[in-house]
């Protein structure tokens, strides 16, 4: 006979199985650690030079032409003389920094306004998807733009702006599934044996309702350093010589051509940064794509 | 069904409306002082700032500023961009144009490609056809815009020196400008007024200014349309009356084509809303690498230089081009699926 | 009764993440010209399955391994037979709603949604009848009461001359994908449609030219599976296959689908093969019944002496869990369920639910005997 597991823990292997079977997961997964690891190991990696604020990008001189790599500064300096090596380990912590931050505040704030929609419902759900509507015909990058200049510049206000921004995608999901499980069989069953409202939310709405968010939020991760990299390469994000990916970009912005002789000569401070920013996102998406996969229903027994 | 439409038409005012005022409620966190230095013009008027707060009411409450804010849009009458040096309307309608020219070419064309690849990898779907535009797909949509544009001006410009920044060459901007009555200005878009003039040699100058701009464009773009797409093409291609098609005997381009996609596409309309926020916000990226000065780069520029008028207003329009975007969605929906068309 | 469909040790087996399903372990079945054949067994026993094997219609990551599915088009005659696995998809995407078609369990999704009724019903005849409808509109155009445009009639006179000699044509594939000149079709869609209000004026569906314009959520289930099998009889099928037909719909609602299969089966359709596990039906429609378990045909036998007389201990065990209004006490049912079939039991894959087991069922697979005339049993208690 064979060993009787408890369903839930044989699905939850088979979902694991499912990830993992998926190259792109191993490839994101991968990546991820990666730069996990650079994040965490950022002062042994590239040691700071001013102790008391260690995002600083310490540079030599003032002089706008980049330099090419040397053994000093491994990866070039950018325009200002700023060391591309540290600020591609140090911009890894900003990049987690915005990530986690911004989809933590905006699924917080999502979960629980679409929860209280979907569960109240009547004239609140209708005020509150109205108000859903609204923020959703704005574009992301704008509104979190006009939030920004509103609450003055900065890489903390971009973070705040963004998570603002951002829960309204989680409360139309969060909603919508809560509004379909509801109507499930299990969960009249739930009601006609006498489950209460609040202890079936609790134990059969929510944690049914949750999965798509969370295959949401990690492919949003991903997004919104994007996002939040624009904004930096305006200008809108940390002051000029933060270790921030965009922000070097936008440093290197007119070197993006060298002299006519050497058209690319420049091409590092572009391409380093930028490269750093696509992994990153690259991660993050990858892994959203392979737990889509593995939670689809749909295309899960395929 | 013209019920239908009509009260998606209301609620559209309703949506622009309550953007008017989310957008106003947050640039009323800016203290009357910052607010009223966008109307200081001379030193002399710096100086008495708290006078001109006065004057101009600044310090009222927020529903009076509102109202009054709304009657002077009722006359088209916006504020002054200081970025533009003009009106905010004036430099709406030089501005607009533009940024209309670059999306005519590259909204049809990643709807068009976005679609077929889509169909394509969702039939084909777990074969090497699949995993390439996949990968090609998600390559894509992690690739920042600005980052794509920048990279493609570095090789085609800086390498290559084929493409150039810019809207236009500036021998014919100077001749578009100075010779008024031999090139009309029908359309303001470059180049339909210069096929329409004659003038080919403007129109096909205008193109090759086009074509980064709309290759970035829509390659970050169709990423999105393919994704959606492909999954509800193998959706559909697993439904029962699939099997009943099957079954009577038609082909699998039949299958594909005919039955699943169509039923695949109603999906696909739906993310029409956000398609147009997309192509909006890749507007600003693509405008502000290729110095196209259009209503994104424009925008991007009042962020920079705290042009709240024109913030305002171009969130207004924003607001207005993604409803009714969502408006169209809804009666194209109709029209795709006889069971609202008919209901 | 000559054969006219001959399945031979088809086995099709599923490749999913838990293992390979052997949802057919070598089964054959024979259905007679003229017969009504009934399938049943259990839920998950592999009845869809096998008749989706012959007509080759299984659904990924299903794949058919082995065996013979054999075709009699004019009795048993050799030269008529034609094993419907070995042949090109092209082959069978003419054969399929031609000679065989398949009626559907669920008739709320076995409908295109965004297609209408007419389109969906016109589609059979526009595969398969291409051919004789352009001959017939040849003539029509021919006649001296059509009043076209000269050169257009010309047009169409060639182009429908061409579509009556080879519907396939290269030539009219390209016709009909430029704009204008598609239109030559019309005549050709309006044909079909007529062709479609003939077919649903049959099946007693009242006011057939309005139904053809209507979408599959305006009807009732009923309706939907009278226009299902509708689609199915267009091009007067040697076969129709109802998949659980009646299993979805009220009562009533099945008696008359089942008392239209009947009268069809009198005037427009050779043969019937009917799978569902309600052996009421079985009993009233069907000649011939085959008994189906896990994977397996255990018996086969006229339907009268499979109920008076069965010999396999499923087939006992599943006719004493049919409730009967004489019986009292518990209704009995078959201890166990039905097997994974991933893993499925050694030798009889019935033998873990048999009260007859022996030490041979677990170990060896029982053959087909044929204890009487037309009376099959794969078991071991019968094996001399």
């Amino acid at each position: 006979m064979e060993k009787k597991t408890h369903p839930r823990l044989k699905e939850f292997k088979y979902t694991l199985y499912r990830i993992f079977r998926n190259p792109s997961a191993i490839i994101g997964f991968t990546l991820l650690i990666f730069f996990t690891g650079v994040a965490v190991f950022a002062p042994y990696i590239a040691p700071p030079k001013y102790a008391h604020d260690p995002y600083i990008m310490p540079h030599k001189g003032f002089s706008p032409t980049p330099k090419p790599p040397t053994k000093e500064h491994i990866f070039g300096t950018t325009s200002g003389q700023y060391d591309i090596f540290y600020g591609a380990v140090w911009g890894t912590r900003t990049a987690f920094k915005i990530g986690i931050f911004v989809v933590f505040f905006a699924t917080v704030i999502g979960v629980s306004v679409g929860v209280i929609s979907g569960y109240v419902g009547g004239i609140v759900d209708e005020i509150i998807m109205r108000i859903v509507d609204i923020i959703f015909a704005i574009p992301t990058v704008v509104l979190a733009m006009a939030i920004v200049v509103a609450f003055g510049r900065g890489l903390d206000k971009v973070m705040i702006a963004l998570s603002l921004v951002l829960w309204r995608n989680y409360v139309r999901v969060m909603r919508s599934g809560i509004l379909t499980l509801r109507e499930m069989d299990y969960v009249q069953a739930a009601r006609v044996m006498g489950v209460s409202n609040i202890k079936i939310m609790i134990k059969h709405i929510i944690p049914n309702a949750i999965y798509p968010v969370m295959v949401m939020a990690f492919m949003d991760i991903g997004s919104m350093v994007i996002v939040a990299a624009f904004m930096a390469f305006l200008g809108l994000g940390a002051p000029r010589g933060y270790a921030d990916w965009g922000q070097m970009i936008s440093l290197a912005r007119n070197y993006i051509v060298g002299p006519a002789e050497d058209p690319l000569r420049y091409w590092y401070t572009i391409i380093i940064p930028g490269g750093c920013i696509v992994l990153f996102v690259l991660a993050w998406n990858l892994i959203g794509d392979a737990l889509r996969d593995a939670f689809d229903p749909k295309i899960r027994r395929k | 069904m013209l019920a239908f439409i009509t009260r998606r038409f209301l609620f559209m005012f309703v949506v622009v409306f309550g953007v008017s005022v989310l957008i106003f409620s947050i640039l009323m966190t800016f203290s009357p002082e910052r607010r009223a230095a966008v109307y200081v013009r001379s030193p002399q008027q710096a100086q008495n700032l708290p006078q001109l707060v006065e004057s101009l009411g600044l310090n009222d409450p927020f529903y009076i500023q509102y109202f009054r804010w709304v009657k002077e849009l009722t006359h088209f009458n916006l504020g002054y961009s200081v970025v533009a040096a003009r009106p905010v309307w004036d430099a709406f309608k030089s501005f607009l144009p533009v940024t209309l020219e670059l999306n005519l070419y590259s909204v049809p064309i990643m709807i068009i490609v976005g679609i077929w690849l889509g169909t394509i990898s969702g039939i084909y779907h777990d074969t090497y056809i699949d995993h390439i535009t996949r990968i090609f797909a998600i390559i894509f949509w992690s690739l920042p815009t600005f980052l794509f544009a920048l990279i493609l001006l570095m090789i085609f410009y800086g390498y290559f020196e084929v493409f150039s920044p810019g809207i236009i060459s500036d021998a014919y901007s100077v001749y578009i400008h100075d010779n008024p009555d031999k090139y009309t200005q029908y359309t303001h878009l470059l180049t339909i007024d210069g096929i329409l003039n004659g003038r080919f040699d403007i129109a096909w100058d205008a193109a090759k200014h086009l074509f980064l701009p709309v290759v970035t464009q829509v390659m970050v773009i169709i990423a999105l349309l393919l994704r959606v797409m492909r999954s509800s093409m193998i959706e559909e291609t697993s439904k029962d009356y699939i099997m009943t098609a099957r079954a009577k005997g038609a082909d699998k381009k039949t299958i594909n084509f005919k039955h699943a996609r169509k039923n695949a596409l109603i999906p696909v309309v739906t993310v029409a809303g956000w398609l147009a926020a997309f192509s909006m916000s890749g507007s600003i990226e693509v405008e502000v690498i290729f110095t196209r000065q259009g209503l994104g780069w424009w925008l991007a520029n009042a962020a920079i230089q705290l042009d709240i008028p024109v913030i305002m207003a171009m969130c207004m329009f924003m607001g207005i081009i993604i409803v009714t975007a969502n408006l169209a969605v809804d009666i194209l929906y109709a029209y795709i699926d006889p069971r609202i068309r008919l209901s | 009764m000559p054969k006219l469909i001959q399945a031979e040790d088809v086995v099709t087996n599923f490749y999913t993440y838990e293992g390979v399903v052997k949802a057919l372990n070598k089964v054959g079945l024979v259905v007679d010209h003229g017969a009504t054949f009934g399938l049943v067994g259990e839920s998950g026993c592999g009845k869809s399955v096998m008749v989706r094997s012959m007509m080759r219609i299984v659904q990924e990551p299903g794949q058919i391994e082995g065996g013979k599915v054999v075709l009699f088009f004019n009795g048993d005659q050799q030269q008529e037979a034609v094993d419907l696995l070995q042949q090109s998809e092209a082959y069978m995407e003419d054969l399929r709603g031609n000679h065989i078609s398949m009626i559907f369990q669920e008739p709320n999704a076995a409908l295109n949604p965004i297609m209408s009724i007419g389109d969906q019903i016109s589609e059979s005849f526009l595969f398969h009848r291409k051919k004789e409808m352009s001959k017939k509109i040849l003539e029509d155009l021919s006649a001296d009461d059509c009043r076209v445009f000269l050169p257009l009639k010309k047009l169409q006179q060639t182009l429908y001359t061409i579509a009556a000699d080879n519907p396939k044509s290269f030539i009219l594939i390209i016709c009909s994908k430029i704009p204008i000149l598609s239109l030559w079709q019309r005549r050709l869609k309006r044909e079909a449609l007529q062709r479609s209000i003939d077919i649903i004026r049959k099946l007693s569906i009242s006011n057939p030219s309005e139904t053809v314009h209507r979408y599959p959520h305006n009807l009732s289930g009923g309706m939907k599976q009278r226009i299902v099998i509708a689609i199915a009889l267009a091009c007067h099928p040697m076969l129709l296959i109802a998949d659980e037909a009646t299993s979805n719909l009220d009562v009533t609602i099945q008696a008359q689908i089942l008392e239209l299969l009947k009268d069809l089966k009198k005037t427009e359709i050779a043969s019937i093969l009917l799978i569902t596990h309600d052996l009421g039906i079985v009993a009233e429609t069907c000649d011939r019944v085959g008994v189906m378990y896990a994977g397996n045909l255990c018996e086969v036998a006229d339907v009268e002496k499979l109920f008076q007389n069965p010999q396999h201990p499923y087939t006992k065990a599943l006719l004493e869990s049919v409730p009967k209004f004489s019986q009292e006490g518990r209704l009995r049912s078959i201890d166990g369920a039905v097997p994974n079939l991933v893993s499925p039991p050694s030798g009889c894959r019935f033998h873990p639910r048999c009260s007859h087991a022996m030490e041979i069922c677990k170990q060896t697979f029982p053959e087909e005997i044929e204890i009487e005339e037309n009376h099959m049993v794969a078991c071991h208690l019968y094996v001399k």
